[in-house]
């Protein structure tokens, strides 16, 4: 019998009474290691596809946030919208602006807030319209829509960016993959594109694009309370 | 870009507690496979709690088993879960270390027989008073809580949870808890070892002082008349069937 983890029991001479006992023991231990390395090795993925993200995409992010400077600057608002994990990632982006740990608070709603709504458009002209119908009903020239979707192609997505843009609103996507639906749609003024096949990893550094969008959008916005001032 | 340049984004992964997070794993798939189900809370971030419940109940990787996890609102927490959740079901909470709700909701954990899991960024001193006790803390010890929480680096910690939870039903007869045979005490004084008092929240006022309380998730009959002036809703300590002391958490 073999115990990789040092256990003492294999070598009592009742031992092999309770080999189960044994194996399970060992086993949690294995376990536990195995839990650790899989962690490990998985922030250390997530850490450098974000640095290598934002590096790659810096002026990317720069230019889309002087646009979106420039949208508040004139009175413009924020829609956000998404699906499942995503739609959370459009609700934390409009409490980032909205309610902001430091800097101005700038006006900010996510899509995905009103259960009434949702299901009312679900239910009556279908899903794919979800956040088009909004947009519709809510959007000014002036405004912006940002949208996250780790695959980039679904339908309710690309209606609403599609609705945006006829609408002359300044409109940015996140998504992941390569080559989807929103990273060659003419709708998506800006499109920040993630490289990667992990739906987490994905979701992990849209977060760090968006809050480094967000930074970008209030040192553009103090810079322009600075000339001002002057 | 700002962020990348001065250090702020990504913990440093050596200082990601993933042993707290194998542990809380180990936990979650255990409490799941016996039927529990998970109730977020995260007071300051209501994203972050319903992106956990999504997590498992609709898992990104097709064939994963959706597992019962619930978004429930901070602001009527405590009645909400006092009232859905059963013994050996999990509350999980996402918060700094000084957000005032906490006491109320992680103390009850324990008075209602509720495994907690604690998943928090910023600074652990940032906490005014002691910090409440959780079974699994998983804290990203870092100098802002709110780059952690929009970053990426939150949102990493649960997925990561999602992920070992579900690399753990992949053992089952790792699954129950019979399976260890160690009896670690969480703390450095335990219960079943000393005198030290257990954890209850009072229902019901009887007579003669007699208190009725939930401790560990179970309803029985205490002396309240050492402390008195009790309310349904306070937090107790008990020890050897009397309430010895009002505790933190009971203002709500």
């Amino acid at each position: 019998m073999t115990n990789g983890t040092g256990g003492a029991s294999a070598s009592e001479p009742t031992g092999f009474l309770y080999p189960f006992i044994d194996a399970e023991e060992s086993n949690l231990a294995a376990l536990m290691t195995d839990l650790v390395a899989s962690a490990r090795s998985k922030i250390e993925d997530s850490a450098s596809l974000r640095v290598a993200t934002l590096t790659r995409c810096a002026e990317h992010v720069e230019v889309a946030a002087s646009a979106m400077a420039d949208r508040f600057r004139r009175g413009g608002r924020l829609f956000t919208f998404g699906n499942g994990g995503s739609a959370t990632d459009a609700q934390g982006t409009a409490e980032l602006f909205g309610l902001p740990p430091y800097g101005r608070a700038l006006p900010a709603i996510s899509l995905v807030e009103d259960q009434a709504v949702l299901t009312a458009l679900s239910n009556d002209v279908g899903f794919e319209l979800v956040f088009s119908r909004q947009i519709i009903a809510l959007a000014k020239a002036n405004d912006i829509a940002v949208g996250f979707s780790t695959s980039g192609d679904s339908p309710n997505m690309l209606r609403a960016f599609d609705e945006a843009a006829r609408r002359g609103l300044l409109t940015v996507g996140l998504c992941g993959y390569e080559g989807s639906g929103m990273a060659v749609s003419d709708a998506v003024g800006h499109c920040l594109v993630v490289h990667s096949d992990s739906v987490h990893r994905i979701q992990e550094t849209q977060d760090a694009l968006m809050f480094a969008l967000w930074e970008a959008v209030q040192r553009h916005l103090n810079e322009t309370a600075v000339v001002r001032s002057a | 870009m700002a962020i990348v340049d001065d250090g702020r984004l990504a913990v440093d992964a050596s200082t990601v507690p993933a042993e707290d997070l194998a542990a809380a794993a180990l936990s979650l798939a255990r409490r799941f496979g016996a039927g529990g189900t998970m109730w977020c809370v995260a007071p300051r971030w209501p994203s972050h709690a319903r992106h956990v419940a999504v997590e498992f109940v609709h898992p990104v990787i097709v064939g994963k088993r959706a597992l019962p996890a619930a978004f429930v609102h901070a602001a009527t927490a405590v009645s909400a879960v006092r009232e859905l959740a059963r013994p050996g079901d999990v509350l999980l909470v996402v918060s700094t270390a000084d957000d005032p709700s906490l006491d109320a909701l992680l103390t009850r954990a324990d008075a209602w027989g509720l495994t907690s899991v604690w998943l928090g960024a910023g600074r652990r001193g940032a906490a005014a008073e002691p910090l409440p006790r959780a079974d699994h803390m998983v804290w990203l010890e870092t100098g802002d809580a709110a780059v952690a929480a929009r970053s990426g680096d939150l949102v990493m910690l649960y997925h990561l949870l999602w992920e070992l939870t579900h690399v753990v039903f992949e053992h089952p007869g790792l699954l129950t808890e019979d399976a260890d045979t160690s009896t670690d005490c969480a703390d450095d004084v335990c219960i079943t070892c000393s005198d030290e008092g257990r954890v209850a929240e009072v229902r019901a006022l009887l007579d003669d002082g007699r208190v009725e309380v939930l401790a560990g998730g179970h309803a029985e009959q205490v002396d309240g008349r050492l402390v008195g002036d009790l309310r349904p809703g306070d937090l107790v300590l008990v020890h050897a069937g009397v309430a010895v002391t009002t505790l933190r958490g009971s203002d709500d």
